[in-house]
Parts: C-alpha cells; sequence; structure tokens
C-alpha cells in the first residue's frame, strides 16, 4: 500500500515538474509584455531545474555526504541519493541567472527605445 | 609538445576576466591583450594540430579524474582543425576591430573584447570537451556572450534582435538539458565515449527522442532552417566583424556539435538522411529567402544559413568522401564569409539602411574593398578560380559517389540562385551610377590588411588546394573511426 502510493507520488512531482515546464512554454508563446516573457524563460528553468533533481532522488535516499564513521556502515554509502544531478542543478540554476539578468538588461533597452513593454508594438525587425 | 589543449580554455578565460583590471593600469591593455593571448593561442593550435597529424590524438584529463568519471578534452585531428580555424578566425576579427571606429570610448571597447573573448572561450570549449554536461556549459558561455555582443551598438534596433536571441536561445538550453538528462537517466554517464559505448542499451524511443531534443537544441546555434529566425537579424544588428565571428566560429561550433552527436555518440542509421533532409530544406528556404532581401547583411546572413544547410547535407551522406567535402566546405565558408562580411560592412559604411541599393558605383571610391567582396562573392558562389570551388565540387562528386543524383541537381539549381543574388550586388558596385547621399568611408589600415589575408588565402586555396586536403583528409578520417576515438578517451589510466 505504502508502495504504490508512493508511485504515484513519483509520478506527480515528474507530472508537475513537466506542468510547470509547460506553464512557462505557454508563457513565452501567448504573453504580450516582455518582462512576464522573461518569467516564463525562468518559470521553464526552474520546472527543468525540479526534474532534473527529481530524476537522482529515490524512495529513503539520503544525502550525499560523506562524513567521518559513515564508512563503517556500507548501508549507508548504498542509500545516498545520486549527486550528479544535484551538481548538474545548480549549474543550470547559475546558468539561468545569467540569461535572465541579459534578458533583463535588454529590456530595460528596449523600454528605454521604444517606451513600452509591449511586444506588439515593438517591430522594427520583422518577427 | 609545448603546451596542453586545457590552455585553449584556460587563458582566454582568464585574459576575459583580467581584461577590466588591466584596463585599470593602462587602457590600450583592453585591447593589446587580447591579440597576445589570440597570437598565442593560435601558436599553440598549429603546434598542436602538427603534433596530432603525426601521433594521434591528445586526451586531456582535467583535475586527475579520469574519463568516464571527469572531465576530459579530446584534441583529435578533426576538432584541432576546427580550433585552429577558429582562433584563427578570431585573431582577424581582434585585428579588423582593433581600432574599430576611434569614436568607440573606453567602455564598450573593453565590454566588446572581454565578450568576444568569452565567444571564443566557449566555442573551442564546445570543440575540444569529451564530456556532454561540459559542452552545455560552454554552450550557454558562447550564447550569453553573443546576446551581449549582438546588442553591442545602442543606435540601432540591436536590443530587439537580441531579445529575440535570447528566447530563443534561452529554449534551446531547456531543450539541451532535457537530452542531456534523459541519456543520464538511462545510462548514468555523461562522458561521450562512455555514451558511444553503451548507447545500445538505450531505450530505442528515448534514444530517438534525446537524438531528436539534441539536434533542435543545437540546431538553432547552427542556423538550421525552421529554427533559425534570429540569425538574420542578429548578422544585420550586430557589428560588421561579430557576423563574421558568427559565421566563422559559433556556428561552426554548433555544426560540430551535432556532427560528433550523429557521428561518435548516436548510433541511429535513420539520422543521417534526416541530417540531409534538413540540410536540403535549409539550403532551399534560406537561398531563396536571401534574393529576396533589400539589406546587404541579411542577405549576407540568408547566405550563411545556406551553406551550413549545404554542409549538413555533405555530412548526411556519411561517407568519407561527404565528411572530407562538409569539412572543405566548413573552412570556405569561415573563410569567405568573413571577407564578405568585412568587405560589405565598409560598402555600407555610412548608411543608415545598409540597403544593398547603397553599394551602387562603390568601386571609384573604394577599389581595394569592392575588388575583395567580387572576389568574397565569387568564390562562395563556386567559380573555378577561388578557393569555392574546390568544396563545392567535392560535395558534388560526394553525392555522386553515394548515388544522389536528385541532391546534386538540387546543388546545382540552388547554386544559380545564388550566382544571382551574389552577381547583383557585384553589379551594382561595379556598374551601377553612384547616389549622392552616401558617402563612402576609407577602410582602415588594419582592415585592409585582414581582407587581403583573406583575400590572399582564398587565391591560395582556389589554385593549390593540396594546402588544406590532406590536412582536411586526416580530420575526417579522425571523425569517422568511432572505436579509436572511445579507446583513446577509455584507455587513460
Amino acid at each position: 500500500m505504502d508502495s504504490t502510493l508512493f508511485h504515484y507520488l513519483d509520478y506527480a512531482v515528474y507530472g508537475t515538474a513537466i506542468l510547470v515546464m509547460l506553464i512557462g512554454f505557454y508563457g513565452t508563446m501567448v504573453k504580450k509584455s516582455l518582462l512576464k516573457i522573461v518569467i516564463s524563460l525562468s518559470v521553464i528553468d526552474s520546472g527543468l531545474n525540479l526534474l532534473i533533481v527529481t530524476i537522482g532522488y529515490y524512495k529513503g535516499g539520503t544525502a550525499p555526504i560523506f562524513s567521518p564513521g559513515f564508512l563503517k556502515n556500507f548501508k549507508d554509502v548504498s542509500k545516498m541519493v545520486d549527486p550528479i544531478p544535484q551538481a548538474l542543478v545548480l549549474t543550470a540554476i547559475v546558468i539561468g541567472f545569467g540569461v535572465t539578468a541579459v534578458a533583463l538588461a535588454l529590456v530595460i533597452r528596449l523600454y528605454r527605445h521604444h517606451g513600452t513593454l509591449n511586444i506588439d508594438e515593438i517591430k522594427n525587425l520583422k518577427w | 609538445m609545448v603546451g596542453t589543449p586545457v590552455l585553449f580554455i584556460a587563458i582566454p578565460l582568464l585574459a576575459a576576466f583580467l581584461i577590466p583590471l588591466l584596463g585599470m593600469i593602462w587602457k590600450e591593455l583592453v585591447r593589446i591583450v587580447p591579440g597576445l593571448v589570440l597570437t598565442y593561442l593560435l601558436i599553440l593550435a598549429i603546434n598542436l594540430l602538427n603534433h596530432v597529424l603525426v601521433h594521434g590524438p591528445i586526451v586531456e584529463v582535467i583535475a586527475g579524474w579520469v574519463p568516464p568519471i571527469g572531465i576530459n578534452l579530446v584534441f583529435s585531428a578533426f576538432s584541432g582543425f576546427l580550433v585552429t580555424l577558429m582562433i584563427f578566425l578570431g585573431l582577424l576579427v581582434w585585428i579588423y576591430s582593433y581600432r574599430f571606429k576611434r569614436n568607440v570610448e573606453y567602455e564598450p571597447a573593453l565590454k566588446y573584447f572581454l565578450m568576444l573573448m568569452m565567444l571564443i572561450t566557449g566555442s573551442v570549449g564546445i570543440v575540444l570537451t569529451g564530456d556532454i554536461f561540459n559542452m552545455f556549459v560552454f554552450i550557454e558561455i558562447t550564447s550569453i556572450s553573443a546576446y551581449g555582443l549582438t546588442a553591442f551598438y545602442k543606435g540601432r534596433n540591436s536590443a530587439e534582435a537580441s531579445f529575440k536571441y535570447v528566447m530563443m536561445g534561452s529554449i534551446a538550453s531547456t531543450f539541451l538539458l532535457l537530452a542531456i538528462m534523459i541519456i543520464y537517466s538511462q545510462l548514468g554517464t555523461l562522458n561521450m565515449a562512455d555514451i558511444a559505448r553503451k548507447i545500445h542499451l538505450m531505450n530505442p524511443t528515448l534514444k530517438i527522442v534525446s537524438y531528436i531534443f539534441f539536434v533542435t537544441a543545437l540546431g538553432i546555434e547552427a542556423e538550421i532552417f525552421p529554427l533559425n529566425g534570429w540569425a538574420p537579424d542578429a548578422y544585420a544588428e550586430a557589428p560588421g566583424p561579430v557576423g563574421a565571428a558568427f559565421a566563422g566560429i559559433v556556428v561552426k561550433a554548433a555544426v560540430y556539435a551535432i556532427i560528433r552527436y550523429t557521428y561518435t555518440i548516436f548510433d541511429l542509421s535513420s539520422s543521417f538522411s534526416f541530417l540531409i533532409i534538413i540540410g536540403m530544406i535549409t539550403l532551399i528556404i534560406a537561398e531563396t529567402a536571401a534574393i529576396r532581401q533589400e539589406k546587404l547583411k541579411r542577405m549576407l546572413a540568408y547566405s550563411s544559413i545556406g551553406q551550413m544547410g549545404l554542409v549538413l547535407v555533405a555530412f548526411g551522406f556519411g561517407t568519407k568522401e561527404g565528411v572530407f567535402a562538409a569539412l572543405f566546405l566548413m573552412l570556405n565558408h569561415a573563410i569567405i564569409k568573413s571577407l564578405l562580411f568585412f568587405s560589405g560592412s565598409y560598402l555600407v559604411y555610412n548608411s543608415t539602411e545598409k540597403n544593398i541599393k547603397e553599394v551602387n558605383g562603390m568601386s571609384k571610391f573604394l577599389p581595394v574593398t569592392s575588388l575583395l567582396f567580387a572576389i568574397g562573392a565569387f568564390a562562395i558562389v563556386g567559380l573555378p578560380p577561388f578557393a569555392g570551388f574546390w568544396s563545392k565540387l567535392s560535395v558534388l562528386t560526394a553525392a555522386a559517389d553515394s548515388n544522389m543524383i536528385l541532391i546534386m541537381v538540387l546543388v546545382l539549381m540552388v547554386s544559380v540562385v545564388e550566382l544571382v543574388y551574389y552577381l547583383r550586388v557585384v553589379n551594382r558596385i561595379y556598374f551601377f551610377k553612384k547616389e549622392a547621399d552616401t558617402k563612402p568611408h576609407k577602410p582602415t589600415f588594419n582592415a585592409l590588411f585582414v581582407m587581403l589575408v583573406l583575400g590572399a588565402i582564398i587565391l591560395l586555396i582556389g589554385f593549390y588546394p593540396d594546402a588544406v586536403t590532406g590536412m582536411l583528409h586526416k580530420a575526417s578520417a579522425s571523425l569517422m573511426d568511432k572505436g579509436q576515438y572511445i579507446h583513446n578517451v577509455l584507455s587513460l589510466k
């Protein structure tokens, strides 16, 4: 009973992550405000990061940190969750932050140049 | 041995972040240091390439973690050739823009050179790395500096072009990370050689899904057809030398990544015909779009997209001749398109609209620049005494060897379209009367020097193609030999 419940929860986490990503995609395609588009891009990143952390997790896992006395009990080592997805997510968060910063800087430039954030009114180039 | 591959990443990255500090000591250092770094790297690249062509690839282990656990860099004949080409072009871009616009202040110049160094670091990293997540990081470094360089000029619509690029690039990075995670969750490794060894264990559906995600993500950087919406605007709004850097460095790195995934990592037999199809569509759409352009740089950008399509077609043959032709095309495209961007940006220097009309009668005012533009135009179309002839010929023979007559016919038909729009511009330069309103701008000494070097290389390869074909044959052999790649990386102790 317990394990099947967990099974569903497992899918629920994956589903949530993918749903967050889809919300982000929806936002980038539908929203007209430049700021909302930047936020949507950031939402996509968050969803993806959630998905990646979920891939590395399994039931009953512990944090992947070695400490003195840990090696005495080898079972604990095998219970560690996979640290690589977490390391990747950290990198991905930093990169996402950088991209968001660049995008916001561009939004400021566009606002100063055009006096609006509406994407329909910024049409000097063909979109 | 004079150095190791890691210097190609460490030195320019260090230099990029030291540039603002060095600028505090003496402002001219901001302009000088990138040149010194690139010169050193070029010497290093040529030395290492010579070493590699004789002794086989160098695999560098980073921080003592032996692959498949740690990150490794692979300097083979194939990646070494691309690294040398990129650094050479980077050096030319530096020479060209060393004194670019005396009116550019200290602050923008600092940012420009900083981002240029980051762009080169990222692109070289993409080519050298042997780890898919590391490649993702380098792709992001490249893209973020490319966004910045696109938005360099404040007066133009550059922020708009750059924002477009950011949107596509950011979605591309999502797909790339997703593809990487699919592979990781299936195989538990991020090392390219290790993945290539285990790829047959993967669920076939997930394998195709992750391949498609990879191609979609990298296709945005490599300007493949439905994903290249950012390219014409970014090329048109970015400074002239940056256009050359995009065509010569960034796109090459992205195409490299696609090819690495197709040839080495994945073992999908259908991916080759997939490359031919998307390459052909890109080629046809881009060349027909180029003929309708009114702005010179947009036309050059579409031509660049078309050439990349042709490169993918040549890679899609999957034969040794095809790879050779594709590498030859990449080399020629890098040199010729840079020359076209360099000379083209002087031909429309003082006009605001940068329309093709503005080049009318420029040959009387800028004879050398016009001549070099004409050489570039004839070379990229593939007329005989120039470099482009040999690469187009090798694509056609490769197609004939693979019995793909339809592809041959289509490539020839598209070449006619290409000939038409390039000749139209050259015709305007030489035989039209100048309109009074724009003043021609004399190229600086540095710019002229760079253009003459590129023109000389085009003629050299045109008259004596053997100068490069030996190296290209070795590079294509190194790409084709998947087993050797896996062995080289994983047999390290």
